[in-house]
């Protein structure tokens, strides 16, 4: 069995790398697609402790990673939401660079 | 049957609702008239269904059915009706003179066309809120009422309020009562503090008593009984009620005789569990009604409008029963006899039917002759047989002739006032004063009797006599003012049965015939003295205002002219309130005023332009900018790790 901390230095990595785009990408397209892969490094760790759980306690207990599942497809419906306001966005002013769309303010 | 008791204000309500909103051409005669009488007259069948059965000995007092009508937290509140021998008598005078006073409206109000519909809606209003005074069984529901019945005395007072004087003593009787009201919910508010309870049963209880402290009590009961110096327009807020002559005369019939001013009486009768728990309130309030009986009988003797007479004359006799109340307290306290009280609401009862009578025939002549002036009247007796002689039967039965009514609350009145003398010297001066407030009584209203009826016209009208609608509720009238007085005898005896309503406060009831009754008023030398000075005082008035001859001018010079002039004036009270009080009074409203837009309205604008200011300062933070919202959120989650992961579990050591 894979020791849990490599799942965790796997997990935090992928948070990291979610977040460094976030922070220095401006292609709201891109920005999309680094939420997805923090939201994954959290899907990761959801799988892993519900596995490691019941592999400790000898339970057949399932609950994380159907957890894991859910947060999946809920994350499907939020790609689909996000990308439609990046497409009416992109309509409206003819960008989707993040720093330009900045009407949302005092 | 007295659990429906509470019916008998919705009938007249009823009819306020109906004439109100129905359509003109369904209010058939007189525009609603046919309504009101109606509603009035459903009231009158059940108020006397009532009377029958508190009369059979029933009474409906702590065990009535209530109602919830606010429920807050652990308090409720409850309504419920209180019918007992005091209620019983003011139902018989709201509903005799109330229906009477509307079926001869009738009449009276005939030439007023379309806006007679607002007066028998507001009329029909006045009666129901003053049912509803009566049988409330608690202090609140008492003052919802009570408030009610000064606005519909406001209306009807203002009825002409085309006329700027109408107007005036409109909102003066509003707001002259106002500072009566504002005092009695003082003193409801300080036995709410104690007590927790505004029910009567809560309040007139043993337990309610060891609640509130002594002096205590003496503030809230002077408070409320403020309520009704006021309402009841006793010295010094008295002047209200000669001016609320600008209404019709039938308003004034009835504010005079049942409702309105009867209120007050009535709520320091309601009181006297606790007026009675301090003495020195029973002071005041015997004090207070004794000078309005003089002052006020002073102020009449030199009034020329027919109605203001009347106006100052019941002021002074709702001195009388104020007075009688207070005596009647102490021989409560000191003698565990209801003498005072009985007597109080007996005068209360009689002068009921004999004012509404005298102001009802006033309201006759002035339909007649169409002027309040009497200087300009004389020599009506012989158009006018009915009008004059039942207001001849009116104004002996106020000047206490025997056998009319008036001799026998009169006299009861003054013998508890002397009798209290032996507890407190004060009550032989207040005695003095009655006995000369009798005397001057008997003397204005035959002044005014002989001004109007006797004599030859002084000016040029043609008087007739009224319509029948009219001259049958006199007729009534004159018949009760007589009879009235015999209630004494009637049955175990009108005392009997008041005593009933204020029984746990008499200890050792002592039981007198109804033959002792009559031997001790005619027995008591004080009863001749009372009697002999009304005498004098009509004979006087024959030799001044009927007999010819009688050189008036002398009232017009020297001292007699300054005297004159004073009480023309009206003691310069109402001078005084217009000249000096008005002011006081609008030079604090003015630095009300001035706190108010600077200070309390500086507070609020402060606040307004505080919270503005600072967010201005940090609405900057919003920039709109996604990626440092992000950054900083990041920030923020690493600042939360370090705090959960190093800061927490290292605990400060």
């Amino acid at each position: 069995m894979i020791p849990i901390e490599y799942w965790l230095v796997l997990s935090s990595l992928l948070f990291v790398i979610g977040a460094y785009g976030v922070l220095t990408r401006r292609n709201a397209i891109v920005v999309l697609m680094c939420i997805e892969i923090m939201l994954n490094a959290a899907n990761l760790n959801l799988v892993m402790f519900s596995s490691y759980h019941s592999t400790l306690h000898l339970l057949p207990d399932a609950s994380g990673q159907v957890f894991a599942l859910f947060s999946v497809a809920i994350a499907a419906a939020e790609v689909a939401v996000g990308l439609a306001i990046i497409l009416s966005v992109y309509r409206r002013y003819k960008t989707i660079e993040v720093d330009k769309i900045n009407i949302l303010r005092w | 049957m007295l659990e429906y008791a509470w019916l008998i204000p919705v009938f007249p309500f009823a009819a306020f609702i109906l004439i109100s909103l129905l359509p003109r051409r369904t209010l058939w005669w007189e525009d609603g008239a046919v309504y009101a009488i109606g509603g009035a007259i459903g009231a009158m069948a059940l108020s006397f269904l009532v009377i029958w059965d508190v009369l059979m000995g029933n009474t409906l007092t702590a065990g009535a059915p209530r109602f919830e009508w606010l429920v807050v937290g652990d308090f409720s509140l409850t309504f419920g009706i209180w019918i007992d021998q005091l209620t019983a008598i003011m139902l018989l005078v709201v509903s005799v003179v109330g229906t009477l006073v509307v079926i001869y409206s009738g009449g009276y109000m005939h030439g007023e066309g379309e806006t007679r519909r607002r007066y028998y809606a507001e009329i029909a209003l006045f009666i129901s809120v003053m049912y509803g005074l009566v049988i409330a069984d608690n202090y609140l529901l008492m003052f919802i009422f009570w408030e009610l019945v000064g606005l519909c005395s406001y209306l009807l007072i203002g009825f002409w309020y085309e006329r700027p004087s109408a107007a005036i003593a409109a909102k003066r009787a509003f707001i002259v009562t106002r500072v009566g009201d504002i005092m009695f919910m003082a003193g409801i508010i300080i036995l709410f503090k104690y007590v927790g309870s505004l029910d009567f049963a809560e309040l007139f209880s043993e337990r309610a008593s060891q609640a509130v402290p002594a002096d205590m009590m003496v503030l809230a009961t002077a408070l409320i009984f403020g309520g009704a110096i006021g309402k009841s327009a006793q010295f010094p807020l008295h002047e209200w009620l000669p001016d609320a002559m600008e209404g019709p005369t039938t308003v004034s019939a009835l504010i005079h005789a049942a409702t309105m001013v009867k209120a007050g009486v009535y709520l320091t009768a309601r009181s006297y569990p606790l007026l009675v728990q301090a003495p020195e309130s029973l002071l005041f309030v015997a004090v207070i009604g004794g000078v309005t009986a003089l002052i006020a009988a002073t102020a009449a003797l030199a009034q020329n409008d027919i109605k203001r007479v009347l106006a100052y004359s019941t002021i002074s006799q709702l001195g009388y029963m104020i007075l009688g109340l207070g005596a009647g307290g102490y021989l409560v306290i000191h003698g565990g006899s209801g003498a005072g009280y009985s007597a109080a609401t007996f005068h209360l009862m009689n002068h009921a039917f004999f004012k509404a009578l005298l102001f009802l025939c006033a309201g006759s002549v002035i339909h007649s002759v169409g002027t309040n002036d009497m200087r300009q009247m004389g020599g009506l007796g012989k158009a006018m047989k009915i009008t004059s002689l039942t207001m001849l039967i009116g104004s002996l039965a106020i000047a206490g002739m025997p056998p009319l009514s008036g001799f026998w609350s009169k006299d009861e009145v003054l013998a508890a006032v002397w009798h209290a003398g032996e507890f407190d010297r004060v009550f032989l001066l207040l005695w003095l004063m009655g006995v000369a407030t009798a005397f001057l009584t008997a003397f204005y209203m035959f002044r005014m009797w002989f001004m109007t009826f006797a004599g030859e016209p002084r000016s040029d009208y043609h008087a007739h006599e009224s319509p029948k609608t009219m001259t049958v509720p006199l007729m009534i009238l004159a018949g009760l003012a007589v009879v009235s007085g015999f209630a004494l005898f009637i049955g175990e005896g009108f005392k009997d049965f008041m005593d009933g309503s204020i029984t746990g406060l008499l200890h050792g009831g002592h039981h007198e015939s109804l033959a002792d009754v009559a031997a001790e008023i005619f027995s008591d030398p004080l009863t001749y003295v009372s009697l002999s000075l009304a005498v004098l005082g009509i004979l006087l008035a024959r030799k001044i205002y009927y007999v010819p001859g009688f050189d008036r001018s002398i009232f017009s010079r020297g001292f007699n002219g300054k005297l004159q002039r004073a009480l023309e004036n009206r003691w310069y009270i109402s001078k005084f309130y217009d000249d000096f009080a008005v002011r006081v009074v609008y030079a604090l409203s003015v630095v009300a005023d001035v706190f108010d837009r600077y200070v309390i309205d500086g507070i609020v604008n402060g606040f307004a332009y505080l919270g503005g200011n600072t967010g201005n300062v940090f609405r900057k933070a919003q920039t709109g900018d996604v990626r440092s919202y992000t950054a900083l959120i990041v920030v923020g989650i690493c600042l939360l790790l370090i705090l959960m992961l190093y800061v927490i579990p290292w605990g400060g050591r």
